[in-house]
């Protein structure tokens, strides 16, 4: 006679099980942690001076997520940085446009770069990785070009208010940044647009033969990642007071961890915006919170790519488990 | 077809200004600052013409916590970690540290010059709460809103070797008078190469302060005192190793007989012009003249590639930094003081309103190079 024992599985809820609410919760760990460890890490007011060194990779990393979603990449950003960051300040001092003028042919700039980049890869069909590595050498030569290495300093006092000021006690970009992060959530998730972008990322042979409109959407995300460039100069410009040939350099890496980190998958078709924040977040306060206990330098990455590593397998194991 | 027209009017403008820019940059030297230069007499031992004593132009510490006397906790953060120069900083504060007795420095910074990690660095100090910061800035314009954040919270700053702007910090230590340096280059190179020589200098960034104002100066004692010699270009290297060898290699290249001279502007520059000029095989065609400590120039120096270099003594440097700092939290360096005790430097003067100037420019030959070790 065999006897059979009903056992009760735990099922964890599908929610659980997402690779943003593991992220979210090695966050939250590593956040009381180091609090912990050290007492201004979880104070208001370096969180939110930790807001305003996110915002230059954050306002690149929402339009980045769109283009990962779709399977492409845009290595060129930080080029397009540079390149805004110069056209701001030398069209102000060297061509004598009014500031704002300058300010607007910056932006201008930037989406410019972005739809050559976006034009390139839909109409010659060459491949986001290698037109993007391309520009990205181009675009920093002509930063170069124009600048011919000068720096522009001396700015109105008014310019400033974006990059170091405050309105309320939260950092003006940091508002701007939230701002943003709310309309691309949205975007993403409520609009054919953002259904597009995953059907594109899924399968783009057949989104094609559905009669979306694939190489539309694919210039405009390229276009938007030029502009968020030239809006990341702008805030980056307006906190350091000075302009450099050399801005934004490695800015490309940094925004891909953190799209990546959120659980974009690098071959397109899945990533999400909440997942982008938090990848952000816990790489700027990761970085942070070590520095303020005391690791030195650089070995803040060695925890970091630890972290990422970890995280990383953990989410996917998860998802391993679900199948 | 507006599109269009639009764009190329778009590109002409930028290629119009592109030229105009460039046309502006040939009046002056690549890597040169717009401030004013002051050269000294042409020939041998010629002193400045005195410059008016300049009223104190430096920033202060809002109602720092007293600490006169007491143990202090400071931090240095130079323009990159990991380097022969900034090591040796780094041994004449901890130097002074163990004399001096109730200060604790630690030595802190990015792994590549690069501004903006620097800040980042200085930003998280602040949040941690030191007594002082000790800086030698990659850009003066850049690091200045950090620095101030750093003063308004009652921190004291004091920069060395590279200057922020003059109201972002307390005062600068400044390891040679500028235009001291930049004669001492120039004939040591007019030595080599002679009157109507055409050379090419190797720099860190064309914005980094100290380079800045050295090449302003090198092309304001050049065109007093010895007009014929041809400058050729600048090109940056940004303080790497491997970057700076492979511009002296193009540099050597792309102007073949022409060049008869290369300016290490940088300690990292200068052996590394010395190292491509040597695997060239222009070892006494190509003369290398520049900053750079003695134990990476000796075997070029003995080689005989290269005749002389320049340079303060950076262990020095990091010294009087220290002391400074400890003087400025007793509150025995005051604005408007005009000399401040430096312990076993003696008494150093203050120069320019916010300056403390280290001493003169040193040039290193065949001769004495082997006496140090730094």
């Amino acid at each position: 006679m065999s006897v059979s024992v009903e056992t009760r599985v735990f099922r964890a809820p599908p929610w659980l099980k997402r690779h943003e609410t593991v992220l979210a919760i090695i966050l939250i760990i590593a956040l009381v942690g180091l609090g912990l460890m050290n007492d201004r890490f979880l104070t208001l007011d370096n969180l939110l001076d930790q807001g305003r060194f996110i915002t230059e990779t954050g306002l690149i990393a929402l339009p980045m997520t769109f283009i990962i979603i779709t399977g492409g990449i845009d290595l060129s950003v930080g080029a397009i940085v540079g390149l805004c960051a110069i056209i701001l300040g030398h069209s102000w001092k060297t061509f004598g446009f009014p500031l704002p003028l300058a300010i607007a042919f910056a932006l201008f700039v930037g989406a410019l770069a972005g739809f050559v980049n976006g034009f390139v890869i839909t109409r010659v069909k060459v491949p986001p990785l290698i037109m993007t590595i391309a520009t990205l050498a181009l675009y920093r030569g002509l930063a170069e070009g124009v600048s011919q290495a000068h720096s522009v300093r001396g700015y109105p006092e008014w310019f400033y208010f974006l990059g170091q000021g405050s309105v309320f006690g939260v950092p003006a970009q940091l508002l701007l940044l939230i701002v943003l992060i709310v309309i691309a959530g949205v975007v993403l998730d409520r609009t054919t647009f953002g259904r597009t972008l995953y059907a594109i990322g899924a399968n783009e042979t057949a989104a094609r033969f559905s009669a979306l409109p694939v190489d539309r959407v694919k210039l405009i995300v390229y276009t938007l990642s030029g502009l968020a460039s030239g809006l990341a100069a702008w805030v980056l410009v307006s906190r350091v007071t000075t302009t450099r040939m050399d801005m934004g350099t490695g800015y490309e890496l940094d925004v891909i961890a953190a799209v990546v980190l959120g659980g974009a998958s690098i071959f397109g078709g899945s990533g999400t915006i909440w997942g982008t924040v938090i990848g952000l977040a816990m790489i700027q306060l990761l970085k942070n919170g070590l520095a303020l206990t005391g690791v030195k330098g650089d070995a803040t990455i060695v925890v970091i790519g630890v972290a990422l590593i970890l995280s990383v397998l953990v989410a996917s194991s998860l998802e391993r488990r679900q199948d | 077809m507006r599109a269009r027209l639009l764009l190329s009017a778009m590109f002409g403008a930028l290629l119009a200004s592109a030229a105009m820019t460039a046309a502006n940059a040939a009046a002056r030297w690549d890597g040169a600052d717009d401030l004013p230069t002051n050269p000294l007499a042409c020939g041998a031992g010629g002193a400045a013409a005195p410059v008016a004593a300049k009223p104190y132009n430096g920033g202060r510490a809002i109602n720092p916590p007293d600490k006169a006397g007491k143990e202090i906790t400071i931090v240095d953060v130079p323009k990159l970690i990991g380097i022969g120069y900034f090591n040796a900083t780094t041994k004449g504060q901890q130097e002074a540290a163990k004399e001096l007795g109730n200060v604790k420095v630690t030595t802190d910074g990015p792994t590549e010059a690069k501004i903006d990690e620097q800040i980042k660095f200085i930003d998280n100090y602040i949040t941690r709460g030191v007594d002082g910061i000790l800086f030698a800035a990659n850009d003066p314009v850049a690091i200045a809103p950090v620095l101030k954040k750093a003063l308004s919270k009652g921190i004291h700053v004091v920069g060395y070797d590279a200057d922020a702007e003059p109201d972002a910090r307390e005062w600068f230590v400044n390891q040679t008078e500028f235009n001291g340096f930049a004669k001492a280059m120039i004939d040591s190179m007019h030595k080599e190469i002679g009157d109507d020589g055409a050379f090419a200098i190797v720099t860190s960034t064309f914005t980094t302060p100290n380079q800045a104002r050295w090449i302003a100066e090198m092309q304001a004692y050049a065109e007093k005192c010895y007009p014929k010699m041809k400058w050729l270009e600048t090109v940056e290297a940004q303080e790497d190793n491997n970057l700076s060898f492979n511009q002296a290699t193009t540099l050597i290249n792309k102007y073949g007989d022409k060049l008869k001279g290369i300016f290490g502007m940088t300690s990292v520059a200068t052996p590394a012009a010395a190292e491509a000029v040597t695997k060239a095989g222009l070892c006494g065609k190509v003369a290398v003249v520049g900053g750079a400590t003695p134990n990476a120039m000796k075997p070029y120096v003995h080689s005989g590639c290269v005749k002389s270099f320049v340079l303060w003594n950076p262990i020095d440097l990091g010294y009087a930094a220290v002391y400074v700092m400890r003087a400025v939290v007793d509150g025995k360096l005051k604005p408007g003081d005009t000399s401040v005790d430096a312990g076993r430097l003696g008494k150093l003067n203050v120069i320019n309103g916010s300056q403390i100037l280290l001493g003169p420019a040193f040039v290193f030959t065949k001769d004495n190079v082997d006496k140090f070790d730094f």
